[in-house]
């Protein structure tokens, strides 16, 4: 049994799991504990001392049965319990049919086993013996039983029993038949299946395990499948709850430089009076955001991570304020602030329909200016989503120069890559040197970054 | 120490947890192994509640340590009582006052009082935090460590030396080592990745929301004056809140909490009424209160396509209403 643990890790470690020696120490330990009689605590020991992340409870699922499967029961010769006058008319059916019947279902009426080397034979003609996922065995169990004929074994079974049947066979001795070679056929199924599963286990200990996607922090927004978008979603909301933490800390910490003598005497108190305990009052530092994303056709390919950014930052600061603008500039709060994320993000989507060569930042800022300055003091931050392409449009300088002096801080999160900026219509190098700081942000990793970056 | 597995899902269900066959066999893994258990799983699935009806189910003291972004040792480990060891050199001033009246120079003062020492940097004026009180403890005690992904990388590093050998070094006492080892439970609730090496000491426990029939069997065990019939309808609607995708699931107490308030108003039967009232318990999200409401309005419309139920058919008795339509 150790022996195929030991094998069955390997496949894990192929399949891209990770497990430690220790690991491995582990459940053959545990398994000593809980012995091998009651399969689905087997099962749960080894899960709990190999598989230490969800994401790899799947992998384990899929493999298991491929290892440690119960034995299949044998075929068994058709026939057996009949009487030997009946036995004796099986025989001659059999001979009468000798040229119709497949040998399938002879094998199955002698109760013949498939041997390995038939077995790899057959498996060799569909290529199983390259397969390398444990979700096709299912369909190459099926064609493997296509081949072997299983497609009219119907056919041949009613042929067989109607022969009889014009022979003289009793009714029930009929059905005892019947049932015999569906017994079969459903063990000779499992053989196959088990076969299957276990040279592909086997393939799975020998390889070394593939190299996997590059890191999924690490993919261009722009260049992910349908799951991988799933998946990103999740770990920009765990993002954004990690940031709530921090954002907490940082206000509790502040930089306490100045004497609290009210609390200290109060605190003191129980110490008759005497100062042991000194208290320092705590800056409160509260942020404030105002996020203006740009939506035009050329940040298509990122606009959603950053409208989901803008949400999950509106769930975790109750002071922040979303616009976006194409051609014109729109507050887009409320969206956030009253709706669910996919919503919230189709609706503000909907708000800037497509416009050709549509993008003016700088008229933009001025309305900006105009409508929505008091939302800026000195505590807010503001950032800009966006690519900085203007359309040779009016940039505005001046604009964004006055708001660096009204807020906090203005930071600026571009989904170029920074050699890209300033060239064609993007005005990214002139506005650079007049903000704070301007973030590269075209995956995961270096949203993470950013938006770290924004507390400090 | 238990004998197999279905005697911890037994005592667990003497202490009101209904355990499923998994957490059984992981719980008798971690005493077997000496390890600590790591559960993983949403907010409110009854992580916490495990540890203390493990720690009550082994007869043992639940000593718990909850973790915060900015904990560190002096909050989990110990810490000197600065205070107490101040207030005693004043009040014993006047003793060591005599200890070094006749002390001919200042370096044999110093010398003096440098013997002296131990007396201030001993137990006595050791606050222990809820680890130090763990590995000190006489008799042997279950040791909850709550939502470990909220504190820092460092944190968990340290956490990993106390939990690899249950022993910890103060530098002016030296080495306290475990007198007994006590069972350890960590929980995360999974919005950060934890590290490989603490993983690697744990056995690994998963729990998800239970089943229909495991929620109905917990409200049922945790609210025995809920009618049945209520009961299982008011689950059945948990489980489907849960299919929504909502900003936030309920969770297991939340249903229990629900469960509890569905008694306190006599609720005979989950009106339209009853529901408008209550759905807050369950649901903590305006957003999601809408969704809901508009999710069940839509179930409405499409029964009420549907023929009409029979209300006579015997599974309705004689004061329930049918429901209001509006």
């Amino acid at each position: 049994m150790e022996d195929r643990i030991v094998q069955f890790i390997a496949g894990l470690r192929a399949a891209g799991v990770r497990v430690s020696l220790a690991e491995s120490q582990d459940a053959i330990q545990a398994t000593s504990h809980i012995g091998i009689t009651d399969r689905a605590m087997f099962k749960s020991a080894l899960s709990a001392t190999l598989i230490k992340e969800k994401k790899d409870v799947p992998i384990f699922e899929k493999l298991f049965p491929l290892y440690f499967n119960m034995g299949t029961p044998p075929l068994i010769p058709v026939g057996g319990q009949l009487t030997p006058e009946q036995q004796a008319l099986l025989r001659a059916a059999m001979r009468a049919l000798i040229g119709e019947l497949s040998d399938l279902v002879q094998r199955l009426m002698a109760g013949k086993q498939l041997s390995r080397e038939e077995m790899e034979r057959l498996a060799k003609m569909l290529g199983a013996d390259r397969s390398r996922r444990p979700e096709d065995i299912p369909r190459l169990t099926r064609q493997m039983l296509q081949k072997m004929g299983m497609g009219d074994l119907m056919e041949q079974i009613e042929t067989l029993l109607q022969q009889l049947a014009e022979m003289g066979m009793t009714r029930e001795a009929l059905d005892q038949i019947r049932q015999e070679l569906e017994a079969n056929a459903q063990n000779l199924e499992r053989q196959v299946n088990q076969f299957l599963g276990q040279s592909l286990a086997d393939r799975l200990t020998e390889q070394p395990p593939q190299k996997g996607d590059p890191d999924l922090m690490d993919r261009h927004f722009g260049s992910l499948s349908e799951s991988e978008i799933k998946e990103l979603r999740r770990e920009v909301a765990r993002l954004a709850a990690r940031l709530r933490s921090r954002i907490a800390l940082r206000q509790k910490k502040g930089d306490g430089k100045i004497f609290d003598a009210k609390t200290t005497m109060r605190e003191n108190i129980r110490h008759g009076g005497v100062p042991f305990e000194m208290h320092w009052k705590k800056k409160r530092l509260k942020p404030k955001f105002a996020l203006i994303c740009d939506m035009s056709e050329s940040m298509r390919d990122v606009i959603e991570f950053m409208l989901r950014l803008m949400y999950e930052l509106h769930d975790q600061v109750s002071r922040a304020r979303s616009f976006g603008f194409y051609d014109h500039l729109e507050d887009v709060t409320d969206e956030f602030s009253s709706n669910r994320p996919d919503e919230a993000i189709a609706y503000v989507k909907r708000r800037f329909p497509y416009r050709p060569y549509g993008t003016d930042l700088g008229f933009c800022l001025a309305d900006f200016f105009h409508t929505y300055m008091d939302s800026i003091d000195h505590r807010t931050t503001i950032i800009f989503l966006g690519d900085g392409r203007n359309n040779y449009n009016d940039p505005r300088l001046d604009l964004v120069q006055d708001l660096t002096r009204r807020a906090r801080k203005v930071v600026w999160f571009n989904p170029e890559s920074n050699y890209e900026w300033g060239s064609g219509d993007s005005d990214m190098l002139k506005y650079q040197p007049l903000v704070s700081a301007v973030h590269q942000v075209s995956n995961l990793r270096q949203l993470a970054e950013a938006v770290d970056k924004l507390f400090s | 120490m238990f004998k197999s597995t279905t005697e911890v899902i037994d005592c667990l269900g003497e202490q009101d947890y209904i355990a499923t066959n998994e957490i059984g066999t992981v719980l008798f893994l971690a005493e077997r192994l000496n390890k600590p258990v790591l559960a993983e799983g949403p907010a409110g699935v009854g992580k916490t509640e495990l540890a203390k009806a493990w720690s009550a189910a082994s007869g043992r003291e639940l000593i718990r340590l909850q973790c915060y972004e900015g904990l560190d040792e002096t909050k989990a480990l110990y810490e000197w009582e600065y205070a107490k060891q101040m207030l005693y050199t004043q009040l014993l001033r006047d003793k060591l006052q005599t200890l070094l009246v006749d002390s001919q120079s200042l370096a044999q003062a110093a010398d003096r009082l440098a013997a002296e020492e131990d007396v201030f940097f001993s137990q006595r004026f050791l606050l222990a935090r809820p680890l130090l009180k763990a590995i000190t403890s006489e008799k042997p005690v279950t040791l909850l460590i709550d939502e470990i992904d909220r504190t820092d990388a460092e944190f968990e590093a340290f956490l990993l030396e106390v939990l690899s050998d249950f022993q910890v070094s103060v530098p002016e006492i030296g080495t306290i080592k475990a007198k007994t080892q006590p069972l350890v439970l960590l929980t995360s609730n999974n919005t950060r990745e934890l590290s490989e090496a603490l993983k690697r000491r744990c056995v690994y426990l998963f729990i998800d929301y239970p089943t229909l029939e495991a929620e109905l069997k917990i409200v049922r065990l945790k609210v025995p004056n809920l009618a049945p019939e209520l009961a299982k309808q008011a689950v059945d609607l948990v489980q489907k809140l849960r299919r929504l995708d909502l900003k936030k699931n309920p969770s297991v107490s939340e249903t229990i909490d629900w469960a509890k308030a569905l008694v306190l108003l006599n609720a005979k039967t989950l009106d339209k009424e009853t529901l408008e009232n209550t759905l807050t318990i369950l649901l903590k999200h305006e957003a999601d209160v809408q969704r809901a409401r508009t999710s069940m309005q839509r179930e409405e419309q499409q029964q009420r396509r549907r023929p009409p139920l029979d209300l006579d058919d015997g599974s309705f008795n004689g004061n329930i209403k049918p429901i209001k339509r509006i």
